[in-house]
């Protein structure tokens, strides 16, 4: 038979230091994914997946630009084997969206009128004070507030 | 059913329109609206054609409401295509076309095909630019209508349906919950079919209208029979008495007419009960003088005879003015007083001579004889109470306030002779002599130097020559010498 070429994983080091804090973020993304609509609404449903990739993604940006407390290989290595998102983190560096939630958010194609998510105003410029967006359940992501 | 698949939208038989016809309650109190637009995107409620579907929020607080029914079939009714009541009126359809006695209602096919085929031709012939039988736009407003219509815009019907789960008391979305929290309406209305509202079939928020309208039209003869006064409510500056007078006088012989103009009403006073309410029963509903729409109602009469009328104060004849209505306190009216709707507070404007008979020329046996006329104190008059309304008591002629003191004083013993410019010698007090100099002060030079020359004679000659009143001049004068 020919060579197969597979690709195996090869951790960098401080691995180890991360990983159990991932796992853990892992185990909760499946517990979302598997968990029953009962008692949800439609969208309600989804808000779960969007809240825990947020949270797997932000956990790995703290740990690069905020604490630094990992080298940059071992975090392009997050990124590659899908533990954070890339495009989240790149909005997260922009001014003003370092609170973003999902991406849908800020979306002008998903929205009436070409705007963004309700999500994305500032709780002092909003009518409705209590507001979770349909997207991802979002109460907001403005950066003031 | 016969549908047929979109592959030309220019083709005819499916609607394109570029904005929505619908009434103000609908579009919002917002001057500011951001309106989606979709072509083809639901089917018509009625006739089940697809069409341009426009989304919009009325406003702040409102829901988003978007177009349920196509063009076609809401200028077919002349109605809202959100709300099916009709743009003009804002009436729902039943109730426009019972009152105007209009019917479209069999001319429009109802099932299947038949409503199709009528659609299209009606669409296609509109697009052609026939000018079809647009009859809406020639209807008369008749009075049941323009009693019945809506005026102001009604944004109550915009707000957020109510929460099907609060209903249940399941609503776990607590303060982000978009719906409104409150129970529903339950009752006959709350079952309300659009295609019957449509059509103007067993509509039952009509059928509820129509009901509150018949009633309406009825203005009840007051128990009391010797009311003969009718309230008309409403007027403006530019309806005179003659107008009134030349609406009423079919009815019946008029009495008097008596026009408030700061309260915008007027009192119509017949000479028999019969003939004030062959005019309540003709022009009740339809009083219209000059484009102007009129309220008519029976003059209420006034609950206690004494001094009511204070200032503020409340009971008010409209047939009589204060000051008459002093001297009716002391002998026992011969016929009884009315309420004017509101009273007028009227301490501070100036007693206008002409809301006295007595200075207009009517002429008050009991009063002559007794009337004051002295040499000072012409002016106040004993026998005569004070309109109770006025906020000073009528000081004797000497005592007047300052600012016409200087036109009285050279007046003074040509008394009786300015006192005929402004007031019956007999019935005479001095407030409405206040203002009269005050407002008139051209006339009194000149009278005072008419009369200066004559003031030789005592006066007794002058009157004749500068007075306009002449039967009670001269006793006055007779009597003030």
């Amino acid at each position: 038979m020919p060579k197969v070429k597979t690709n195996r994983v090869k951790y960098p080091e401080g691995w180890e230091l991360i990983e159990p804090t991932l796992r853990e973020l892992d185990a909760k993304m499946r517990e979302a994914e598997t968990d029953s609509h009962d008692g949800k609404r439609k969208c309600e449903t989804l808000w779960p997946i969007f809240k825990v990739s947020h949270q797997r993604s932000r956990y790995v940006y703290d740990l690069y630009y905020r604490r630094e407390e990992i080298s940059k290989e071992l975090y392009e290595f997050c990124l590659d084997q899908g533990y954070a998102d890339r495009s989240l983190i790149a909005k997260w560096k922009k001014s003003g969206y370092e609170r973003l939630c999902c991406l849908r958010c800020i979306q002008p194609r998903d929205h009436n009128y070409g705007t963004t998510c309700v999500c994305r105003v500032p709780k002092h410029l909003r009518e409705e004070k209590v507001v979770e967006c349909v997207h991802c359940g979002c109460q907001g992501c403005a950066s003031g507030d | 059913m016969a549908h047929r698949i979109l592959r030309d939208h220019e083709a005819d038989g499916w609607e394109r329109s570029d904005f929505p016809i619908i009434c103000e309650s609908c579009l919002g109190d917002n001057p500011y609206v951001r309106m989606t637009k979709a072509n083809y995107d639901k089917e018509c409620k009625i006739c089940t054609r697809p069409f341009t579907v426009f989304r919009w929020r009325p406003g702040r607080d409102a829901r988003y409401k978007k177009t349920e029914i196509c063009q076609t079939c809401c200028k077919l009714k002349n109605v809202c295509q959100v709300c099916l009541l009709d743009l003009e009126y804002g009436l729902p359809v039943q109730v426009r076309d019972t009152a105007l006695n209009i019917s479209t209602h069999d001319s429009i096919p109802k099932s299947d095909v038949n409503r199709e085929y009528f659609a299209e031709e009606h669409d296609r012939k509109a697009r052609a630019g026939l000018d079809y039988e647009s009859s809406f736009g020639k209807m008369r407003p008749n009075d049941t209508i323009l009693k019945l219509q809506r005026t102001t815009p009604y944004y109550k019907r915009n707000r957020a349906h109510v929460c099907s789960f609060f209903i249940r008391g399941e609503c776990t979305r607590g303060a982000e919950c978009p719906y409104r929290h409150e129970m529903p309406e339950t009752g006959e209305l709350s079952q309300q079919n659009i295609k019957d509202r449509y059509y103007g079939v067993n509509d039952p928020v009509a059928m509820k209208l129509l009901g509150k309208a018949g009633e309406m039209g009825t203005l009840e003869s007051p128990d009391d029979e010797s009311i003969k006064t009718l309230y008309v409510g409403g007027l403006n500056s530019r309806i005179l008495e003659q107008d009134i007078r030349d609406q009423f006088y079919a009815h019946g012989e008029i009495e008097s007419i008596r026009i408030l103009a700061d309260k915008a009403c007027a009192f119509v006073t017949y000479t028999s009960r019969e003939g004030a309410e062959k005019a309540a029963q003709e022009l009740s509903n339809r009083l219209v003088i000059n484009g102007q729409r009129l309220k008519l109602t029976w003059g209420r009469p006034k609950p206690d005879q004494d001094g009511a009328n204070q200032q503020g104060g409340v009971a008010h004849s409209g047939l009589l003015p204060r000051a008459v209505i002093s001297q009716q306190h002391n002998q026992p009216p011969p016929m009884q007083q009315y309420y004017m709707h509101p009273p007028p507070a009227n301490q501070d404007k100036p007693y206008y001579p002409s809301m006295d008979p007595q200075r207009m020329g009517a002429v008050i046996s009991t009063q002559e004889a007794g009337g004051s006329s002295t040499e000072n104190n012409g002016a106040s008059s004993s026998s005569y109470m004070m309109p109770p309304h006025q906020s000073y008591p009528p000081p004797p002629y000497g005592y007047m306030p300052s600012p016409y003191q200087q036109q009285y004083p050279p007046n003074h013993h040509h008394q009786p002779s300015p006192m005929q410019h402004y007031a019956p010698p007999p019935a005479a007090y001095p407030y409405p002599q206040q203002p009269g100099p005050g407002s008139r002060p051209a006339p009194s030079p000149t009278a005072v130097s008419a009369i200066s020359p004559d003031s030789a004679p005592a006066g007794s000659g002058a009157p004749s020559g500068s007075s306009q009143q002449a039967p009670d001049v001269s006793t006055a004068t007779g009597s003030s010498q």
